[in-house]
């Protein structure tokens, strides 16, 4: 079984570097500036980006700033950027840096405190911001839940907090939009909340509101650096986007919303009729769907790929744009036809929704006739 | 020259933001009382999210036999008698509330086919009895308490050290320490102060604590005069990893071992089978880690010096749904894939059973004003913790300290700040930045792990135990000189030129009661006198501050009430663990 750690080690020096030695590039600095410093660190077998910042603490520079906890990866403490990346340095070993220097810098969407220290504290306001669980009253003690209930919770509740989806996120990394987006983490705080079996609240007006689930488009890249492997967009923010969009602008479904405890819906197997795999957040009890230029939808096809309408045509069929992504580029291929009952969710108008913003900066066909 | 410092006033002052300061804080709130938290890090990451088994509590979900009184024995059974009784009745009496109470502020637990909280073995529990969420037991904990913090809008000090008791005659009427971000002096005047500061693992080098079990509120209570409970019980781990040396240490959870782990030999033989026949792999803490230990000097430990601990045999569905985290960690640092190769561990410095004496019913120390909770008390475990015991612990202890600090902070007015005290601790912390020593703060503290893990870690001896104390006592006056460069604003050097005060306080506790215990008991293993001495059984070693230095004294322990004594039959003595009283059922077990 040590045969995968002898590969490693035959190399001697895992990293950029000469005579077993690393070489890292750490930023030191406070907000008045600062620059990267060199450091030569002996190499040793499995060692992370941590341990090579404690022997520099330890050996070099005592006062060296750095947050860190748990070194297992369950804490979430000591997120930082290395070569560019947000990654958990506990969890990022030095050998996959083979032949070039490691650049340790600080998360460049908080202020920052000192050296790889930010200062996180938005988040905690923001999170102040989000309603807690509230059980139903009177509700007997212990609760009954089925597993495959809670089991559905697993993923939102194993984050950490590392931040480090707050920080890749370009609504608050490149716009500094923190004022009207809440950010990944804060969307899997509330899907977990959401879905709770036994919570009562709603919380959509938040979300479309203050919370401004709308802002995100969907690039995927909190999902890319999530070191637990949450798939946030996926799994948290599509389906919060969904049920902002069946309370905003699906009036039957917000009808049956107000009408029928929150639960229902969703909570009842007997409606589920279309067999399209798992529930996505509203469920599969979708009534009649109303269709306009511009609305983003989502086509049953496949990957589920999300789609904007060009045109509702005269025989009830619709001519859509296909959203494909190369990377974290978009770009919406089409048109095509298709039926209404191609289509699981409708998200409502572009605008509201916020998907693809980046909408206006391309070339896309503008049809300004409303068939409805 | 008084520096400057902001001065907060609260009725309760929690200091430590894990399981129990989170818990004593929300019972404390909900009394009332305005409550401040202070922790050394940002919320949320304290040392439970590392606790990965889960929660012991006598629910009967799976095994309905189970009740308190069984849960009673198994810990007092655990701690070899020396336990306090009434924390361990009231513990096993009360934890079943605590978790439920837990499912209301919104914490999810893995279920039962009926719906119910799922319960699994764990070592030395006799029923199925740990309430747990995978292997992230902790995470769910500490995050569902956290949201419960932050819903009763507790105020939390992120990022603050408080490093001294501050007393008016003989009550704590509030502490000094420093924001760590920017350096400045923080003050606070309390009614009541709960200590919540975790354990002290960081005094030995191999640990799976994380930086901040430095016992503080252990080395902080000690100097105030608060009386230190059985400092020499020092819990072993059995299974840490081993390999790469970067990750030595880490805790590999025991409920690897409770979904059915084997434990093997070099020469791939199950050794549990010959140590414990009855309970095997899951006997408890103590028994495990010595196994290892005697396989290793036998001759047959693994590559760097362990044993294999091997789940290939569950089957990889059973591995990746039951030990999510386990197989990610070693996937991603030690390269090693549990579904199909076995993991290397040894034994790994994880828990401190000994801390602040405290009243079983209030969590109060033996100081007016100040409670503890959680690892920094004693009591409750007696000389050897079984494992779930800490998160129910925690929930138990945390919520009576919570509610005793409240009713206390209803009698009293806020006390008066003496300056000098103060000063006198600005200029102890000071003293590294501005002093002309010559000493490095990290290469003291690597020097003292180093120590206490040689002389007093998992098999003691006079000779080796004189050794470490030798090797402290030197330390501590090297720890006058240390010199940190720097400012004050987020210097983790300065920091940690501080813990390691404490650290070295604890340390030397640690081993002035280790040489006096002249036997072997729970966790503590002496080469020297390896069998048990019904004398010393009959015994609590406490340490206290006398005018600056440490001194010992002995207490004897509380002896239980007629009913409960009866409960266990013959007195077990000078026997082997292993044995059960035959009122007991048999345990029932998950296939292995």
């Amino acid at each position: 079984m040590s045969t995968q750690i002898e590969e490693g080690s035959t190399t001697a020096a895992p990293a950029a570097s000469t005579n077993g030695t690393i070489v890292l590039q750490v930023f030191r600095g406070d907000q008045t500036g600062g620059r990267e410093e060199r450091f030569e660190v002996p190499a040793q077998e499995g060692m992370v980006v941590l341990d090579a910042v404690h022997y520099i603490q330890a050996h070099y520079a005592n006062d060296l700033a750095c947050r860190w906890n748990c070194k297992a990866a369950k804490c979430g403490s000591c997120s930082a950027e290395i070569n560019g990346r947000p990654r958990l340095m506990c969890k990022t070993r030095v050998d996959e840096f083979v032949n070039e220097e490691i650049h340790v810098a600080p998360m460049r969407t908080f202020p920052l405190i000192k050296d790889l220290v930010t200062d996180v504290s938005w988040n905690y306001q923001v999170n102040k911001r989000i309603p807690p669980f509230r059980p139903p009253e009177n509700h007997p003690v212990p609760y009954r839940m089925q597993q495959e209930d809670v089991e559905r919770l697993y993923e939102y509740r194993k984050c950490i907090e590392c931040f480090l989806c707050q920080d890749v996120c370009h609504i608050l990394r490149d716009h500094d939009e923190k004022s009207l987006y809440f950010g990944p983490r804060y969307m899997v705080r509330m899907a977990a909340l959401e879905m709770h079996p036994l919570d009562t609240r709603h919380r959509t007006g938040l979300l479309h509101g203050a919370a401004g689930v709308g802002m995100c488009n969907i690039t995927k890249c909190c999902q890319e650096v999530c070191p637990e492997h949450i798939k946030i967009t996926d799994n948290a923010i599509i389906p919060l986007k969904e049920r902002v969009a069946s309370d905003y602008y699906d009036p039957v479904a917000k009808l049956i919303r107000r009408v029928r405890p929150k639960r229902e819906p969703e909570g009842t197997d007997d409606t589920s009729a279309s067999g399209d795999g798992a529930p996505e957040g509203v469920g599969t009890t979708r009534p009649p769907q109303r269709f306009a230029v511009k609305d983003v939808v989502r086509l049953k096809s496949g990957d589920k790929p999300f789609a904007r309408i060009g045109s509702v045509r005269q025989d009830g069929k619709l001519e859509v744009w296909v959203l494909k992504m190369r990377g974290t580029q978009q770009h919406w291929k089409g048109p095509k036809v298709i039926n209404t009952g191609d289509v699981t969710n409708n998200y409502g108008p572009l605008d509201e929704v916020g998907i693809g913003s980046k909408l206006f900066e391309q070339q896309l066909m503008e049809h300004e006739e409303h068939a409805d | 020259m008084t520096e400057s410092f902001t001065t907060l006033t609260t009725d309760v002052l929690v200091i430590g933001a894990g399981g129990a300061g989170m818990r004593a804080a929300i019972e404390a709130a909900t009394t009332g009382a305005r409550v401040d938290v202070v922790c050394k890090s940002l919320l949320g990451k304290a040392h439970t999210v590392m606790a990965e088994g889960g929660i012991a509590a006598a629910l009967g979900n799976v095994d309905p036999e189970d009740n308190w009184q069984v849960h009673f024995q198994d810990t007092m059974r655990g701690g070899q008698m020396i336990n306090n009784w009434r924390m361990a009745q009231l513990h096993a009496q009360e934890s079943p509330d605590r978790v439920y109470e837990l499912e209301t502020y919104g914490a999810l637990f893995d279920r039962t086919p009926d719906g119910r909280i799922m319960q699994r073995p764990f070592g030395a529990h006799t029923y199925r009895r740990l309430c747990h969420v995978g292997d992230r037991t902790g995470l769910e904990m500490i995050r569902t308490l956290q949201d419960r913090v932050v819903a009763l809008g507790i105020d939390v000090h992120m990022e603050w050290t408080l490093t001294r008791l501050l007393k008016e005659q003989d009550r704590v009427v509030g502490a000094v320490g420093y924001n760590r971000v920017d350096g400045s002096f923080v003050v606070f005047r309390a009614k009541a102060v709960i200590l919540a500061t975790g354990g002290w693992g960081r005094i030995f080098k191999v640990t799976s604590n994380s930086w901040e079990g430095t016992g503080d509120g252990v080395g902080m209570g000690f100097e105030a005069g608060a009386e230190v409970l059985d400092p020499e019980m020092v819990q072993f781990h059995p299974t840490g990893m081993v390999w790469p040396p970067g990750v030595r240490g880490i805790l590999v959870t025991e409920a690897v071992r409770g979904e059915g782990g084997y434990l093997k030999n070099s020469e791939g033989k199950r050794f549990m089978l010959e140590y414990d026949p009855k309970k095997k792999e899951l006997s408890s803490r103590d028994v495990v880690a010595r196994s290892i230990y005697k396989e290793v000097q036998a001759g047959r430990g693994t590559p760097h010096g362990g044993a294999w601990l091997d789940v290939t045999h569950l089957g990889a569905e059973k591995i990746k749904k039951k030990l999510p985290s386990m197989y990610e960690q070693f996937l991603r640092l030690a390269d090693i894939d549990i579904t199909s190769a076995p993991m290397e561990v040894a034994p790994t410095i994880h828990y401190a059973m000994g801390g602040l004496r405290v009243e079983a019913e209030t969590g109060q120390t033996t100081l007016a004003g100040l409670f503890a909770a959680g690892e920094v008390a004693a009591g409750l475990h007696g000389s050897n913790r079984l494992g779930g015991n800490s998160l129910s612990d925690l929930l138990v202890f945390g919520r009576r300290a919570g509610a005793a600090a409240a009713s206390y902070q209803r009698d009293v007015g806020l006390g008066k700040l003496d300056d000098e005290q103060i000063v006198e601790e600005q200029q102890t912390l000071l003293r590294p930045l501005t002093g002309d020593g010559n000493e490095n703060p990290y290469l003291l503290q690597q020097a003292l792990q180093q120590a206490m893990q040689e002389g007093a870690g998992i098999a003691r001896d006079e000779k080796g135990l004189k050794q470490s104390l030798e090797a402290v006592l030197e330390l501590q006056q090297r720890a006058a000189r240390i010199h940190v460069p720097g400012s004050r604003r987020y210097n983790p050097g300065w920091h940690t030129a501080r813990d390691l005060r404490f650290m070295l306080t604890i340390a030397e506790c640690i081993v002035r009661a280790a040489i006096e215990r002249r036997e072997s008991r729970g966790a503590h293993w002496r080469l020297d006198y390896l069998e048990k001495d019904p004398k010393l059984g009959k015994v609590n070693f406490i340490a206290y501050n006398d005018q600056g230095t440490v001194k010992l004294k002995q207490r004897p322990v509380p002896e239980m009430p007629a009913e409960l004594a009866r409960l266990f039959g013959e007195e077990p003595t000078k026997t082997t663990p292993p044995e059960k009283t035959s009122k007991q059922p048999p345990a029932k077990r998950v296939p292995a």
